[in-house]
């Protein structure tokens, strides 16, 4: 057994041919991805996203990667290709699927990430939390961190919002790894995880991010509560009283040293209480993973769920308290059917090419999901499901019908989750005997593994190999177009950035800035000095006839007035979400610039700015 | 025989103060954003996580990063919180929590 274990230790010796030409591919991938994606041009003009426009070596870059991970995958009989060869691949699938926006501009996609850099501004201006601004400012923890790290490093913000998903990525990334290596000794599946959770990541959340930050947190408090403060559980016998209090007198900690246990309890308890104080969701998802997991017998301080509920409760209750006493937690959700009103049936509306996007990332996730499904069916057939994969895959779902999240909550379901689907759909990819079991006895009766099986390890034959390649590459075609699929109005262009620059040096402190609708690049500087707001949030909707009178009435009556920006992104926003009718958009402009004290003050190829005085 | 501290510990201790100080002091951008970064997140998450002696090098790591960027929000929340901030408020702290981490490594060790 040692033996095969040391046979299986890939960092050493000389390099092999196949790694050689693995690590070379990668290259190669990297080169024509990131030289593909620097040929788009701004803006992206198709209702499908980036998909449309990304010329084909782009697409001859992502196959020749996926299929050089699954041979680097497959290696030899005593494992995979070396670890540095993965790293280096797994590298390039991150540069290339999370970084090809920034091939593409210099821009960061999104409006969030300006707000967000927005906070961080005010925070460090302020130099103190008012919680009464807005909900930002009762969970101020990430936004401290971002204004301590933008001031001190000196770095443009701009930069770290534009590369934050690369960075994000390599975070969870680094969790997961650790995570996974707790659940499987199986480095074929730990590797195919951390592809599979790339490729499966549509969800687009590793902006610069409250979530992002909370997420890499939450996967290392998982790490810790899997990994060091883990318990052995013994078989239950029944489920009488008496012997679940058998059961749960018999589990035992993984880890024998009390010291090392008690340090990770307070590395726990420290990464809990910054999750509460960064972000409004993932302190529930903590508590809810630390507690189906507790009850399943496999966490050994028993009393974790209850300290976490405690700090949450504290913050809740203490710095969060002005903003939850007009919104509830558990408010907002109008009930199963409103949740789902808002998280599905509101998001697969618009222009045929949009709604097609939307419904390929309904389909990505049912595809990992059904994989899932079939891994953990095979896993429970031979006797190895891991509950605690499986609890950790299906309790996020808890956090569905609790609330909209603002129509978000089935993306963010789909996150918590992804890590886990992933390790399961990895259960159905590889070969039956890919598990953590030992080598099955042989007929003479010696368990010494076949050089398929070397370390209890299958290797994936060719035609299997094909196929997940293939399987590779199909998901991360579904993943680039979902996720770059709102690319016609997310990825902003110079001349909107000038826009919102010249929008900043215009208005007068105290004036309204008006926006047709989100996204808009805005918010990144003067935080707190003006009310932003959208004309679909003021009217509801361009179209109706009272909406250019409302706005304009609104912009007067503002004292200090107000400057009404009109962008292509918006523009692009309402059509294609199927917000607005082609012409209204034009005809409330017309509307509007032929009012009285209504004045154009700036103007390029995708924006006009209109000053409206009081 | 008394222990003597490790030379890994002593070095740590005294980077968190030479960076520290060239942090405050300003540097050209690409330079101040490592010294930065280390000052702020690396060290510091390296001395704890020296205190918990974790023998698995990828949970080592891991930590480093997760409680130096959890330590620095606890810590810039807190001064935000009692109107106290300042980024140069912050890589003091910062440096400051590395160099009794390592006082307190130093004790285990001669222990």
């Amino acid at each position: 057994m040692t033996r095969t274990l040391e046979a299986t230790n890939r960092t050493r010796g000389h390099w092999k041919t196949r790694d050689v030409a693995c690590a070379l591919a990668g290259a190669v991938s990297l080169a024509l991805a990131v030289g593909a994606a620097s040929t788009v041009a701004v803006p992206v003009n198709d209702d499908l996203g980036l998909v449309a426009v990304l010329p084909y070596p782009f697409w001859v870059g992502v196959l020749l990667l996926n299929v050089a991970f699954v041979v680097a995958l497959r290696g030899d009989a005593t494992g995979p290709a070396r670890r540095a060869v993965m790293m280096w691949l797994v590298v390039v699938l991150v540069l290339v699927l999370f970084g090809t926006a920034a091939f593409v501009t210099d821009v960061p996609r999104g409006e969030v990430a300006f707000r967000h850099l927005g906070i961080a501004d005010a925070l460090s201006r302020t130099q103190g939390i008012n919680p009464d601004i807005d909900a930002y400012f009762n969970w101020p923890g990430f936004f401290a961190l971002l204004a301590t790290m933008v001031r001190a490093t000196g770095l443009d913000p701009i930069a770290v919002a534009l590369w934050a998903p690369v960075f994000n990525m390599g975070l969870w990334l680094a969790a997961l790894g650790v995570l996974t290596g707790y659940l499987t000794r199986d480095p074929r599946r730990r590797w195919l995880v951390l592809w599979v959770f790339c490729l499966g990541n549509w969800q687009d959340q590793d902006y610069l991010s409250p979530q992002a930050f909370g997420f890499f947190l939450y996967l290392v408090v998982l790490a810790l509560v899997i990994g060091p403060l883990a318990a052995r559980a013994p078989k239950i016998r029944g489920i009488r009283p008496a012997d679940l209090a058998a059961w749960w007198r018999g589990r035992a900690p993984e880890e024998l040293r009390p010291g090392r246990r008690v340090s990770a309890l307070a590395v726990t308890l420290l990464l809990v209480t910054v999750i509460c104080a960064s972000h409004q969701l993932t302190p529930f998802m903590v508590l809810i993973a630390i507690t189906a997991l507790t009850l399943s017998g496999r966490v050994w301080p028993s009393r974790l769920p209850l300290i976490t509920a405690v700090v949450l409760a504290l913050w809740l209750v203490y710095p969060a308290s002005a903003y939850l006493t007009g919104h509830p937690p558990l408010a907002g959700g109008g009930g199963l059917e409103g949740v789902i009103g808002a998280n599905v049936v509101d998001r697969t509306s618009g222009t045929p090419g949009h709604v097609l996007v939307v419904q390929l990332r309904i389909v990505l996730t049912f595809v990992l999901w059904a994989l899932a499904a079939a891994g953990a069916l095979r896993d429970w057939r031979r006797g190895r499901l891991d509950i605690r994969v499986l609890l950790l895959a299906v309790t996020p779902l808890l956090l569905f019908p609790a609330q909209s999240y603002g129509g978000e909550m089935l993306i963010r379901v789909s996150l918590f989750a992804l890590p886990f689907i992933a390790m399961l759909a990895c259960s159905v990819l590889l070969p039956s005997d890919g598990s953590t079991r030992r080598s099955p006895r042989r007929a003479d009766g010696s368990t010494r593994p076949s050089p398929r099986r070397a370390g209890g390890i299958a290797r994936p034959s060719p035609r299997r190999a094909g196929g997940i390649a293939l399987l590779c590459f199909l998901l991360a075609v579904l993943n680039v177009t979902g996720r770059f699929g709102n690319a016609r109005f997310d990825v902003f262009t110079d001349g909107e950035i000038a826009a919102v620059a010249a929008v900043q040096r215009l208005a007068p402190p105290g004036s309204a800035i008006i926006s047709a609708t989100h996204p808009t690049p805005w918010r990144s500087e003067a935080y707190l000095e003006h009310r932003y707001r959208t004309i679909e949030d003021l009217c509801g909707s361009l179209s109706t006839p009272a909406c250019g009178p409302f706005v304009y009435g609104y912009a007067r009556h503002n004292p200090a007035g107000a400057i009404v920006l009109l962008t292509r992104s918006s523009e692009a926003s309402l059509l294609l979400q199927g917000s607005t009718r082609p012409g209204d958009f034009e005809k409330l402009e017309e509307w509007l610039s032929a009012q009285d004290n209504v004045a154009l003050v700036f103007s390029n190829a995708d924006a006009r700015v209109y000053r409206v005085t009081p | 025989m008394s222990r003597r501290i490790s030379r890994p510990t002593l070095a740590l201790g005294l980077a968190a103060v030479g960076l520290s100080l060239v942090t405050l002091v300003g540097l050209p951008t690409p330079l101040q954003a490592a010294a930065a970064a280390s000052v702020l997140v690396l060290l510091p998450g390296e001395a704890m996580t020296r205190l918990l002696h974790v023998d698995d090098v990828a949970l080592h790591a891991l930590l480093v990063l997760a409680l130096g960027l959890a330590a620095l929000t606890a810590v810039s929340t807190a001064m935000f919180y009692f109107a106290v901030w300042s980024w140069q408020a912050c890589v003091v702290t910062m440096g400051v929590v590395t160099v009794l981490a390592c006082i307190a490594r130093g004790r285990q060790e001669a222990a």
